[in-house]
C-alpha cells in the first residue's frame, strides 16, 4: 500500500516541479522582447544601426571624458624625491599600494589594471539600467531618475548626462527621420517613450526651470507625486535608442561596454600612456573579448535595484578628478 | 503536542518607535527585540543649550521645550552575525524627534561554511518631516570566509527629514593578515521620498558589492582594492546637518591639488589662522594614513566617500572632521560620536 502512496506522491511532487519551471520560463518569455533579429548580414538593417552606433565619429562627445584614468594615474605616480627642495609629500595623495608588490609598474601594465576595473565598474553601475532600458522603455523616466540618484560623483554625472544629451540629440537631429516615423515593423512602444522623453525634457528646458542640484539640506521636492527633473544619462538612452534602431539586445549591451572600453584606451592615447598601435592591440586582445563577453552575461539578469559599485576605490578616482592641478579630461 | 501556544517570535527582528507625548516630550513607545538582535536604550538626554524646534524645522513649530536626544545601541550576541543569521529592524521617527544609533565595537560577521548562506541585516528607517536620525556606528569587520549583504532603506515622509548616516566596513582581522579574504559583502543604502498618496521616488541609492565570485572575471580581487583597508560612505540631508554637510563640502574644495608642487615651503606657519593650522594638521594626517576621500553634493545630499590605509585612520580623520565642525555635537550631543572615539 505504502508504495503505492509513495509512487502517487513522487508523481505529483514531479508535476508540482514541471509546472513550476513552466510558469517560470513563461514569465521569461514575457519579460523578454520580441525575438530581434540578428546583427548578421541576412539582416543587413540591425547590422546597419551597428555600424552607425560603433563608429567613433558618432558625436557624443565621448572623447572628452577618460572616466577616471587621469585621476588613477596622478594618484598612482611615484612621488618626487626627498631631496627635491620644491616637493612635498603633502601635495601628493599618494594612494597606499604605491610601494606594493602586487600593483602594476609599467604605464601599459597600469592602463590593463585600469581597463579591467573601469569596465568591472560601468558594468556594475550602468549594464542594469541600459537592459531594463531596453526592455522596458515605456519606464526611461524612471530609470533616469533612478540612474540619477544612483549616480552621487558630480564628475560622473557629468560626464554621463554630456553624453546622454550628445545621443538624445544626434536620434533628434539625425535617426529619427529614418527610424522613427512610419515603417512596418518600427517599434511603436520605444519610439513613443522616447517621443515623450524628449517632449518633457524640451518642456523643462523652455519653462526655465532651475535644476536645483546644488546646495545642501532638504530641498523638498520639485514634485513629489514623480515628477523629478529629467536628466537623460547615457545608459538608459542607449537601451531604449538600440532598441528603436533595432539593435539586438545582446550587441547592444556588448556594444557599450566596447564603447566605454574604445573610450578609456583613447583617453590613455592622449595622455601618453601606450601609443596607437599598442591601443588597438589592447581593444583587439582576447582578453578584452572574453571579459566583456563574461560581463555582458554576469548582468543579464540583474535588476536595476542589484546595479551598484564592484570598484569602490573608483568613486574616489573619479571624485577627486576636480582636484587635479592639471587635466586634459572633463572626467 | 505542546502546551503552549504557536511562538509568534520572529528571530532577528526589532521595532523601534519614538513618538510624541502631547504636548511635546519625545518618547520611546517602542522597543523590541528578538535574539539574534538586542536593542538597548540608555535614558535620553536633553541637550545642554537646547534650541528651539523651530530651528531646525521645517514642520510646523511646536512650543519651546528642552530637546530630548534618545539613544539606541544596536546589539548581536558574540558581538557578530552568525552564518544565516538575519537581523530585521524597523525604525519609526515621529515629528521632531531625534534618535542616535550606535553600535558597541565593529558588527563582526564570521565565516560561512558555504558562501550561498548569507548572514543579512535590514534596517528600515520611517522619518516624519523635521525628524532627525544620526547613525554613527563602527566599521562592519566580515572575517574571512563570511558572507554577508545588509540594506538600509530610509524612506522620508515628503522628502522632508535629517540624515547623518555612515556606512563603512575594513578589510577583516588586519592583525590575522585578513585582506578583503570574505566571499561576499553588499552594502545598499537607499533614501526613498514618500508622498502623501504613498508614491515613492528614489532620491539616493548607494549600493556596494564586493563579490569574490566574480574575481576570476575581473583580476584579483584583492587588487582592486588597491592598498585600502577601509571604505565607507557618509551620508548627509536636511537642515540639521546643513552645516556639516557645507563643511565637508568647503574642506573638499580646500584640499591641495593633486600632483602640484608647493611653491610657499618657507611661509611661516605662525601666520595661519587657527582654522588653517588646524585644517593642515589633518591634512597631513590624510597624508600619513593614506586617507583619500570626495564629498558631492547632488539632489539635495551632500556624499562623502572615503578610504584609509587602516581603520584608525579612517575613524581619526572622521572624528576630527565631525567634531571639528561642532553642530553635531550641539544637535545630538557627544553621545552620537561614540563610536568616532
Amino acid at each position: 500500500m505504502t508504495s503505492i502512496n509513495t509512487d502517487r506522491q513522487s508523481l505529483q511532487d514531479e508535476i508540482a516541479n514541471l509546472e513550476q519551471r513552466l510558469q517560470d520560463l513563461k514569465s521569461k518569455l514575457a519579460n523578454n522582447p520580441q525575438p530581434p533579429p540578428s546583427a548578421d548580414p541576412s539582416n543587413p538593417i540591425a547590422l546597419h544601426a551597428l555600424l552607425l552606433l560603433s563608429d567613433s565619429a558618432l558625436p557624443l562627445g565621448s572623447f572628452a571624458f577618460s572616466s577616471g584614468l587621469e585621476s588613477y594615474l596622478a594618484h598612482h605616480r611615484p612621488s618626487p624625491s626627498p631631496h627635491n627642495h620644491y616637493s612635498n609629500s603633502s601635495n601628493s595623495h599618494i594612494s597606499p599600494s604605491i610601494s606594493s608588490t602586487s600593483t602594476p609598474t609599467t604605464p601599459i601594465q597600469s592602463l590593463h589594471h585600469f581597463l579591467r576595473l573601469s569596465l568591472s565598474t560601468i558594468a556594475s553601475t550602468s549594464l542594469p539600467y541600459v537592459l531594463a532600458a531596453y526592455r522596458s522603455p515605456d519606464e526611461i523616466e524612471t530609470l533616469d531618475n533612478d540612474f540619477d540618484a544612483s549616480t552621487p560623483c558630480t564628475v560622473a554625472r557629468r560626464a554621463s548626462v554630456a553624453q546622454g544629451r550628445a545621443l538624445l540629440a544626434v536620434w533628434e537631429r539625425a535617426f529619427r527621420g529614418i527610424y522613427g516615423d512610419g515603417g512596418g515593423d518600427m517599434d511603436a512602444v520605444a519610439v513613443e517613450a522616447l517621443g515623450g522623453f524628449q517632449r518633457r525634457m524640451r518642456e523643462e528646458v523652455g519653462s526655465g526651470s532651475e535644476k536645483g542640484k546644488g546646495g545642501v539640506g532638504g530641498l523638498g521636492l520639485e514634485g513629489v507625486d514623480g515628477q523629478g527633473l529629467l536628466n537623460a544619462h547615457l545608459a538608459p538612452l542607449w537601451g531604449v535608442i538600440t532598441r528603436v534602431l533595432r539593435v539586438p539586445i545582446r550587441d547592444a549591451a556588448y556594444l557599450f561596454l566596447f564603447s566605454h572600453a574604445r573610450t578609456v584606451v583613447s583617453a590613455a592615447v592622449r595622455a601618453s600612456v601606450l601609443g596607437p598601435y599598442q591601443a588597438q592591440g589592447v581593444l583587439a586582445s582576447a582578453e578584452l573579448q572574453k571579459r566583456i563577453r563574461e560581463l555582458v552575461g554576469e548582468y543579464w539578469d540583474v535588476g536595476i535595484g542589484g546595479a551598484g559599485q564592484t570598484v569602490p576605490v573608483m568613486d574616489l578616482w573619479v571624485g577627486r578628478h576636480e582636484k587635479l592641478y592639471s587635466r586634459i579630461f572633463n572626467s | 503536542m505542546s502546551p503552549f501556544g504557536a511562538s509568534t517570535s520572529r528571530p532577528g527582528h526589532g521595532t523601534i518607535v519614538l513618538s510624541i507625548l502631547p504636548p511635546s516630550t519625545p518618547v520611546l513607545e517602542t522597543l523590541s527585540y528578538q535574539y539574534p538582535l538586542k536593542l538597548i536604550a540608555p535614558d535620553a538626554i536633553p541637550l545642554p543649550e537646547p534650541s528651539q524646534i523651530g530651528d531646525f524645522t521645517d514642520g510646523p513649530t511646536l512650543p519651546y521645550s528642552p530637546l530630548l536626544v534618545h539613544t539606541v545601541f544596536i546589539l548581536t550576541y558574540g558581538g557578530g552575525l552568525v552564518a544565516g543569521d538575519t537581523i530585521d529592524l524597523h525604525i519609526t521617527l515621529a515629528p521632531t524627534t531625534r534618535l542616535a544609533l550606535l553600535t558597541q565595537g565593529s558588527t563582526k560577521i564570521f565565516k560561512t561554511p558555504s558562501r550561498d548562506l548569507v548572514s543579512g541585516q535590514r534596517m528600515s528607517v520611517d522619518l516624519s518631516p523635521s525628524s532627525a536620525l544620526c547613525y554613527l556606528p563602527d566599521p562592519v569587520q566580515p572575517f574571512a570566509h563570511s558572507a554577508f549583504s545588509q540594506v538600509q532603506t530610509y524612506n522620508l515622509e515628503g522628502g522632508q527629514g535629517s540624515l547623518c548616516v555612515c556606512d563603512w566596513v575594513c578589510e577583516g582581522r588586519s592583525a590575522r593578515g585578513e585582506k578583503w579574504s570574505f566571499y561576499s559583502y553588499a552594502s545598499k543604502n537607499e533614501v526613498w521620498a514618500v508622498s502623501s498618496n504613498g508614491a515613492r521616488r528614489l532620491l539616493l541609492r548607494d549600493n556596494l558589492i564586493l563579490d569574490k565570485s566574480d574575481s576570476r572575471a575581473g583580476g584579483g580581487f584583492v587588487e582592486r582594492m588597491d592598498g585600502f583597508g577601509v571604505f565607507g560612505t557618509l551620508i548627509l540631508y536636511g537642515p540639521v546637518f546643513s552645516a556639516l554637510g557645507s563643511y565637508f563640502l568647503s574642506e573638499f574644495t580646500s584640499l591641495p591639488r593633486i600632483g602640484g608642487r608647493k611653491w610657499d615651503i618657507g611661509v611661516a606657519e605662525a601666520e595661519l589662522s587657527a582654522g588653517e593650522m588646524r585644517r593642515v594638521t589633518r591634512q597631513r594626517q590624510e597624508a600619513e594614513d593614506g586617507l583619500i576621500w570626495t564629498a558631492a553634493s547632488h539632489r539635495g545630499f551632500v556624499l562623502v566617500k572615503f578610504g584609509a590605509r587602516e581603520v584608525e585612520g579612517a575613524r581619526r580623520w572622521l572624528s576630527g572632521m565631525v567634531r571639528g565642525e561642532g553642530s553635531v555635537v550641539r544637535s545630538f550631543g557627544e553621545r552620537a560620536l561614540l563610536c568616532l572615539k
